[in-house]
């Protein structure tokens, strides 16, 4: 399969009062058309970072040192007024979290996917086309919807009328950010329900960027995990929680309380915390934490492919 | 075992706004529920349901418009039953980090509900380092600011502050939302060796139900602002009575690729307050309503030892053990 979008060697810092904070470092992905992707691990590894460069949104204090974020061949980070030309029509949209932030106040939300959908192709933005949208991510009423003001709509509301203002744009890769995070379990499961049913009819790649291993299981057909900047397990979803690799992944697998059995009577934590991003070590940056740590570790850590599709950086994972 | 919180029939309602309205809007209806000593109790349901209007009302922070409330016996309804209550139940709210003061240290902050409730410390500093230890944190921690913390040990200290005072009770809102699974494991089983060690009693309010199944010997459902369930944790878990309570349980993701779901467990969203349905308020989203559910509202009944449900459907415990010992027979 052909990738639409891939992250080729990126390494991205902020600048920051204690020094150089390194985000990401040395990132590799590819999303192939009709692929979804899943990017997990705990808050602070990069997702947010990584997303963000995926759709060339990053924030003002990032600096890219190395590597590429390629749609269709085209390095979208450093784009000449000719490739944008080229690029035109072509784009990548995304879902955030709380979707309060990607909407204005005070205008209704017809006027505001008009807005989204117009910038592409006017025809796009009447009524009625919008109504077809709404209706289509599952809004109850969708000719109603479009009077109203975001702050009128239940969270799970904006975040479906949010995924809506994303396919108005006809993109070629969809980014969701944490989309289910701030919602019930109930309405996670409709989001979840409905992206599955978007997949199918949606000829673009989805990238899912969450903590939740819940959602990665039934959503992503391939995952990869995230710590302290670094990519360090990829692979197709069913084998990575089945069959996981990486010391990191295989802590994470444990301790969601939806694996543990309750008689059990104790979580398995990871205990520490993620390390100072602007101080890491030479070696592998999971090694205080990890109960498989060996002295090795201390040096620069190797990439190993245990089968078709998977990766992992860790010492111990090699044949 | 002795009961430590009694709620019978507490009742919270709220002004309707408009000036001459006199109307109010019920939030909860006729909660019931108790904790004995040491017990660890689970109050789950989707947003909106009425859980954090509950926790206040106990606290005192909501005045309930009817029913009785009581903790040790001890009836709580006047301004002075709150003050004393305070000292022996305590809240940890639901987002730890914003409710510690920027300004302050951790050991002042931790120390804060001394001051609060005017008993003054002999050794405020031996007294922090008592409470860091008991929630697992190294006696350093007591000169950084709160945004120098961890979301884990943040919350930490939110737990810290909420026991100083040795309470009987807390009730803990959301205590991990927000957290990492890695973390969250952290400050659930601290709550569990606290229970352990110092026979707390817990009120939990979360809609993180694979938290529920951790923490709680016991689990009572809301839908808007009614019990519709409750029951020992395991045993609900097992088998619901209340589709409601089976929907939510179907409609968690499983962290496992193989087990996806094809179908939606649960459509649609809590209806407003403001709209309360006819019949079993549940009935527009029930898989298994049907005629009688939209006209007539079920009552709270015995569903099977220490198990209660609110449906004209509600799946009873006795006879499923009675078809289970047939099969055994
Ligand atoms: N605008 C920014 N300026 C400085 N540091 C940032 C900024 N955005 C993120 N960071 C830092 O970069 C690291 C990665 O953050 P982020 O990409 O948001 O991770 P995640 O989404 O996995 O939580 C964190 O240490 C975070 O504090
Ligand atoms: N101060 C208030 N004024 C008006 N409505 C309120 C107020 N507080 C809560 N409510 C309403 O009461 C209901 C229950 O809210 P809450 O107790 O916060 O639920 P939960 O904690 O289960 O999400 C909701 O419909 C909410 O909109
Ligand atoms: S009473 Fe009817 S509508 Fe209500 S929960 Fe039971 S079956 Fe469903
Ligand atoms: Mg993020
Ligand atoms: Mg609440």
């Amino acid at each position: 399969m052909t990738a639409i979008i891939s992250v080729e060697n990126l390494s991205i810092s902020y600048r920051v009062p204690g020094g150089n904070l390194r985000a990401l470092r040395d990132v590799s992905l590819s999303v192939a058309r009709g692929e979804v992707l899943g990017i997990m691990g705990e808050s602070g590894c990069g997702k947010s970072t990584l997303a963000a460069a995926m759709i060339n949104l990053l924030p003002t204090g990032a600096r890219i040192s190395a590597g590429a974020v390629r749609l269709a061949g085209t390095d979208m980070l450093r784009l000449s007024p000719e490739d944008q030309r080229r690029l035109r029509g072509r784009s990548v949209a995304m879902v955030f979290q709380d979707p309060m932030t990607a909407f204005n106040p005070v205008l209704t939300i017809g006027r505001q996917l008009a807005d989204f959908a117009g910038a592409h192709d006017p025809a796009r933005a009447a009524p009625a086309a919008l109504a077809a949208m709404l209706g289509r991510v599952g809004i109850p009423d969708p000719q109603r919807c479009l009077d109203r003001y975001p702050h009128e709509l239940s969270g799970g509301m904006r975040q479906r009328v949010a995924i809506a203002a994303a396919l108005l744009m006809q993109p070629d890769v969809l980014i969701a950010d944490e989309p289910t995070t701030a919602l019930d379990v109930t309405m996670e499961a409709q989001i979840i329900h409905l992206l599955r049913d978007l997949r199918s009819s949606f000829d673009g790649a989805i990238v899912i960027v969450t903590h939740h291993l819940g959602v990665i299981a039934e959503l992503c057909d391939r995952v990869a995990v995230m710590y302290a900047g670094q990519v360090v397990e990829e692979g197709p979803v069913d084998s990575l929680f089945h069959d996981p690799r990486h010391p990191y992944t295989r802590a994470l697998l444990a301790c969601d309380p939806a694996v543990v059995d309750p008689a059990s009577g104790r979580l398995p934590a990871i205990g520490g915390r993620i390390p100072d991003l602007t101080a890491l070590p030479e070696g592998c940056a999971f090694a205080p934490r990890c109960g498989m740590a060996q002295p090795a570790c201390a040096s620069p850590v190797p990439r190993h492919h245990p089968g078709p599709g998977r990766s992992v950086l860790c010492h111990g994972a090699g044949p | 075992m002795k009961t430590v919180l009694d709620l019978r029939d507490v009742s919270v309602d709220l002004p309707l706004g408009g000036f001459l309205s006199r109307a109010r809007l019920p939030i909860l209806l006729d909660v019931s529920l108790g904790i004995a000593a040491g017990e660890s109790v689970a109050l789950v349901g989707e947003s909106g349901s009425g859980k954090t209007t509950l926790a206040r009302a106990v606290m005192g922070l909501q005045p309930i418009s009817r029913g009785t409330m009581s903790l040790d016996d001890q009836p709580l309804s006047t301004a002075a039953d709150f003050t004393r209550m305070r000292r022996q139940a305590a809240m940890m709210f639901q987002d730890a980090t914003a409710s510690l003061s920027p300004r302050l240290t951790v050991g002042y902050l931790i120390t804060e509900p001394f001051r609060i409730h005017g008993q003054p410390l002999a050794d405020p500093e031996t007294t922090a380092r008592d409470l860091l230890a008991m929630v697992g944190l190294p006696p350093a921690i007591a000169g950084r600011y709160p945004h120098e913390l961890s979301g884990g040990q943040a919350r930490r200290i939110g737990v810290a502050r909420a026991l100083a005072l040795k309470p009987r009770l807390l009730i803990a809102d959301e205590p991990t939302a927000g957290l990492d699974v890695s973390v969250q494991a952290e400050v659930l089983n601290l709550l569990s060796d606290l229970r352990r060690d110092m026979g707390l009693a817990y009120l939990i309010i979360t809609h993180n139900l694979a938290l529920v199944r951790h923490v709680a010997d016991r689990v009572v459902v809301l839908y808007l602002g009614r019990v519709v369930e409750q029951g020992p944790t395991a045993q609900v878990f097992a088998k619901p009575a209340h589709p409601y309570t089976a929907s939510l349980i179907a409609a968690e993701p499983k962290p496992d690729p193989r087990q996806r779901r094809a179908d939606l467990a649960i459509r649609g969203e809590v209806p407003s307050v403001l709209r309360r349905p006819s019949g079993c308020e549940f009935h527009a989203r029930c898989p298994l309503a049907r005629d009688l559910c939209r006209r007539v509202a079920p009552a709270l009944a015995s569903t099977g030892p220490g198990r209660m449900a609110r449906c004209h459907f509600a799946v009873t415990t006795q006879q499923e053990q009675g078809e289970e010992h047939a099969v055994e027979n």
